[in-house]
């Protein structure tokens, strides 16, 4: 029973997503998606429980040797992550029920919680899935539900930045697309388990086919994670989201894809193989770059959510940084970045939608003296920049950390110096807002402070994430250990 | 009983957010009493915990937090909880009218705590930890005025500190990929000396020294500490004397004798470079002090100078040396916060702060000038005063090893620091109209009682430094 629970999650969300905009009344709507959220929650906990137990399981459904059959792969890595992200899901959807109606109109509620729902839906397929064309499936529909829940808020500016999502991911799905025509034209199988075995006895004789299929999917996929120097969509379509989207689309839509390049470098092609391309030095190039450039453009920006935006391109360069070093510990870390900077960069998304909200202005100069009004959301906005900036015991400074030995260990040292730029590039952004948020005095003249009434249902959900990502720190040694089980 | 250890460091923290929410007339009760409550606390510990080991957190390899206080450890603390009490009746009577007195009396507990718990650290990854976190609790400090050139400054302090945090990362991930442990052993963790990597240890030094040099205000990394002297004089004492860069040195000490080993770093020649940065620490310090008329600022510079001193004894690797530079951290903490006390209260009460507007002040605050002037000699090194023994240690140790250069170099800074120092004194007793009258106004006594009081243990350790250095010596056996 456990065992079919991941594909139960997905249809659970896809029947919950389809009820919820012919139910009119909205706090019906609520709970019907809270509900939903809360066994997905459980699920994703039960089979969590049951792949640390039992090690990996395979789920077929339907025939998987045949052209359409469909495999989920699920081993740690996937289960934790799909727990994680069921998490986050949950608190979104709590925010977002009681603010969600201050940012869109009241009759596309319905509509909003069918795109979240669809979304998870999609990124968990994309996370199980063991076959190609499956993945390529919930690839696209993750990318449509993103784009809807961008343009839910119906402004110019949103429009304009959907186009621009659109366009480039549909440029990187037609990669993705064809890297796996291809693939499929060599080996004769969507099943990466099969394609796999192919390539291990045939590599030799398709070099360069292997090499143009690789690359095909780091663009690809790259486009959609918004890797450096294809990120150019994210930043609008971050920043001009409602909150809550856009808390989903940084914390768990650009993760997932290059979640599924690492599965494929390491299942599909195997790490060996791909070692003999230059392709994971490319990944780790442009991971650096992210890395330095995120940071230095979010130094440079004006708005609040623009900055996290950027922030989150930085954060992708760790992840991508993690899988170029080519070796099973840095992949681990790749993924328990994944994790941590999921939590992370959700509750700072939620947060900057309150403080946004609060303050009537995106821009970050406004934000000086907010502490005063909002405390409780900036101790933990605090809390947040001190794992981005990497303050010990906090996820990451443990990425950094272990990326760093990961670093020692294939012998390149210079590398760190990348790291720790970057960390101190990211105290250069996230200090300022923490510290003239405590400290500045400019904005306060003819405010009313209304720090005594904390709304509780907002900043809860948040203060649930902050706390689960400094567990995430502290317990690191077991997420490490759980997750390098499905690195063997 | 392991307990204890925790008890000075989370004491001032919770009376810190005590004090936050209680009520502001109380403030001033609360600070003393806790200071004076702190104080014992920390006593409790010293006599009463010995090589015990306290956990924090124990989650993994990395995330091993746990306190260990030993004699330098004790050392430190004692220091420090002694410096606070003054600092604290100072700062009532200095910070009296100041807006923003809760959240500056927080912090002002907090980093107490904090860098107690420094002292008591029982490896390199818990020091790091509070070493951070002592940057950000003394930022509020720092900013306390809240105009916007503190907060540029402040900003400063931050990148400054956060940039030799950095350094000192790269330096802990490269040791502990190589120890898996960086736990303090009297002697270091290296161990066996033969074949290691010399390059790959040498980096090691070398950042570690210069990510632990910045707080230890080392030259060039010391421009935040002049800067910072735009917050108010108590915790510019504070920074200078007792709890940043005394911090700074304290790491310094634990890196170089306790996690790396002063023979390793003999071995692969890292003491070399350092000694050269050390010197011109000491030099520039001294000459750009010089320079300087605002008095704060001369005495940040001289800071940066007699901080060269004290590390001197880490890279100079002889039992005197180390006896010395402990000495000096001692010395040059009691005398730099009296030095630092009296022309606080010649700002604050006469709202004086540069070299020529102090003629005759003298006349006007005779004691306080006068302990001034004592305090001076004591740093300036003239027998039977303490900082004349710490030097002397200084120097035995230099021409033990065999370095000549570090007695003259002592004997010729210590003619620059009485050309630093000396122009103050004169300025104050004897230039200025031969006086007509002068009506005598000292400071209120919260500030100069502690201001004697302090210049009376500066002369009295001067005279009796052996209970301090056999205090000393059972740190340094074990390391030699």
């Amino acid at each position: 029973m456990t065992n079919n629970f991941p594909l139960i999650n997905i249809l659970i969300l896809m029947i919950s997503a389809f009820t919820a905009p012919l139910i009119k009344d909205f706090k019906k709507t609520s709970i019907l998606v809270l509900t939903t959220s809360g066994l997905l929650l459980a699920s994703t906990g039960a089979t969590l429980i049951e792949t640390i137990k039992n090690g990996h399981y395979i789920l077929n459904i339907g025939h998987p040797d045949t052209f359409l059959g469909i495999q989920f792969y699920i081993s740690n890595a996937e289960a934790l992550i799909a727990f994680v992200f069921a998490v986050i899901a949950l608190m979104t959807i709590i925010y977002s029920n009681s603010c969600i109606k201050s940012e869109i109109e009241e009759n596309r509620i319905g509509l909003f919680y069918t795109l979240v729902n669809i979304l998870i839906a999609s990124l968990l397929g994309v996370v199980y899935s063991n076959d190609l064309f499956n993945s390529y499936v919930f690839i696209e529909v993750s990318t449509l539900s993103a784009c809807g829940l961008i343009v839910i808020k119906d402004k110019k500016e949103n429009i304009k930045a959907t186009i621009k999502y659109l366009v480039m991911s549909s440029i990187g799905s037609g990669l993705v697309l064809m890297a796996i025509a291809y693939l499929y034209s060599i080996t004769g199988h969507l099943n990466m388990t099969l394609a796999g075995q192919v390539i291990a006895i045939n590599h030799m004789n398709y070099t360069n086919s292997i090499l143009i299929i690789l690359t095909l999917f780091t663009v690809g996929l790259g486009v959609k994670s918004a890797l450096f120097p294809l990120h150019g969509w994210l930043p609008d379509a971050h920043s001009s989201a409602p909150s809550p989207s856009s808390a989903l689309l940084s914390s768990m839509v650009i993760k997932v894809y290059i979640f599924m390049l690492i599965k494929m470098i390491f299942r599909m092609f195997t790490l060996e193989i791909v070692k003999s391309t230059v392709i994971l030095d490319v990944i780790l190039l442009l991971g650096s770059c992210g890395m330095i450039f995120g940071s230095v453009m979010a130094i440079t920006q004006k708005e609040l959510k623009r900055m996290v935006a950027y922030s989150s391109i930085a954060q992708v360069g760790y992840i991508a940084f993690g899988l170029g070093l080519g070796s099973i510990g840095g992949m681990t870390i790749a993924v328990y970045h994944i994790i941590g900077h999921a939590l992370t960069k959700s509750g700072l998304f939620l947060l900057s939608g309150l403080m946004i909200k609060k303050n009537k202005s995106k821009y970050i100069d406004d934000l000086k003296g907010i502490g005063r009004e909002m405390p409780f959301a900036l101790i933990l906005f605090t809390l947040a920049s001190f794992s981005m900036v990497g303050i010990p015991v906090f996820p990451g400074f443990i990425s950094k950390w272990y990326l760093s030995l990961a670093c020692i260990d294939i012998g390149r040292i210079p590398l760190i110096l990348i790291i720790l730029a970057s960390s101190l590039l990211n105290l250069l952004y996230y200090f300022p807002i923490v510290i003239n948020g405590f400290f500045g005095q400019n904005n306060l003249q003819g405010k009313v402070y209304n720090s005594k009434k904390i709304e509780k249902a907002k900043i809860a959900p948040v203060a649930v994430l902050i706390v689960l990502m400094t567990l995430t720190g502290l317990f690191s040694s077991t997420i490490l250990e759980i997750i390098s089980a499905s690195f063997i | 009983m392991k307990l204890l250890i925790l008890t000075p460091i989370v004491f001032p923290i919770l009376s810190g957010l005590y004090i936050r929410f209680s009520d502001e007339k109380k403030i001033n009760r609360i600070l003393i009493s806790s200071a004076f409550i702190n104080f014992f606390l920390t006593l409790l510990c010293v006599f009463l915990i010995h090589d015990e080991k306290l956990t924090i957190l124990e989650f993994s390899d990395i995330i091993n937090l746990f306190l260990k206080p030993d004699v330098l450890g004790k050392i430190f603390a004692v220091l420090v909880s002694t410096l606070w009490i003054f600092t604290t009746f100072y700062s009532i009577d200095y910070m009296n009218h100041e807006k923003k007195l809760k959240s500056y009396s927080m912090f002002f507990m907090m980093t107490q705590g904090i860098t107690l718990s420094i002292a008591f650290s029982g490896n390199l990854i818990t020091l790091y930890l509070f070493y951070e976190l002592l940057t950000l609790v003394t930022f509020p400090l720092v900013i306390q005025t809240g105009s916007d050139r503190a907060l540029q400054i402040g900003k400063k302090y931050l990148i400054y500190s956060f940039v030799g945090a950095t350094f000192i990362l790269f330096g802990l991930i490269l040791l502990y990929s190589q120890m898996g442990t960086l736990e303090f052993v009297p002697g270091g963790i290296v161990g066996n000396l033969d074949n290691i990597d010399e390059s790959y240890y040498l980096m090691v030094y070398l950042f570690l020294f210069i990510g632990f040099g910045v707080k230890a205000a080392l030259v060039p990394f010391h421009s935040w500490l002049p800067a910072a002297m735009v917050a108010p004089t108590p915790v510019s004492a504070l920074l200078h004397a007792v709890a940043v860069v005394k911090s700074g040195i304290f790491s310094l000490m634990r890196m170089t004798y306790y996690v790396l080993g002063w023979e390793l770093i003999e071995e692969i020649g890292g003491n070399k470079y350092t000694l050269a940065l050390v010197l011109i620490s000491i030099l520039m310090g001294s000459f750009l002090a010089m320079g300087r008329q605002n008095l704060k600022k001369r005495l940040a510079y001289s800071t940066i100078s007699q901080l060269g001193y004290i590390m001197l004894g880490l890279v100079v690797f002889d039992k005197s040396s180390f006896t010395g530079g402990v000495l000096h951290m001692f010395f040059h903490a009691t005398i730099k916060i009296t030095l630092f006390f009296c022309v606080g209260a010649i700002m604050h009460y006469e709202h004086k702060t540069e070299l020529d507007e102090i003629q005759g002040i003298g006349k006007r605050m005779p004691i306080t000038m006068t302990c001034f002037a004592i305090s001076s000699i004591c740093l300036i090194g003239i027998p039977p005063m303490n900082g004349f023994v710490s030097k002397w240690y200084l120097a035995i140790g230099g021409l033990e090893r065999g370095n000549y250069i570090v007695p003259i170099m002592l004997l010729f800074s210590a003619l620059l620091t009485a050309g630093y120092l000396i122009p103050i004194i004169s300025t104050a007793f004897f230039r200025g109209a031969p006086s007509t009258e002068v009506e005598i106004k000292e400071p209120g006594n919260y500030m100069l009682i502690p201001i004697v009081i302090l210049t009376a243990i500066n002369v009295i350790v001067g005279i009796m430094p052996n209970l301090l250095i056999d205090i000393i010596d059972r740190a340094s056996e074990l390391l030699f």
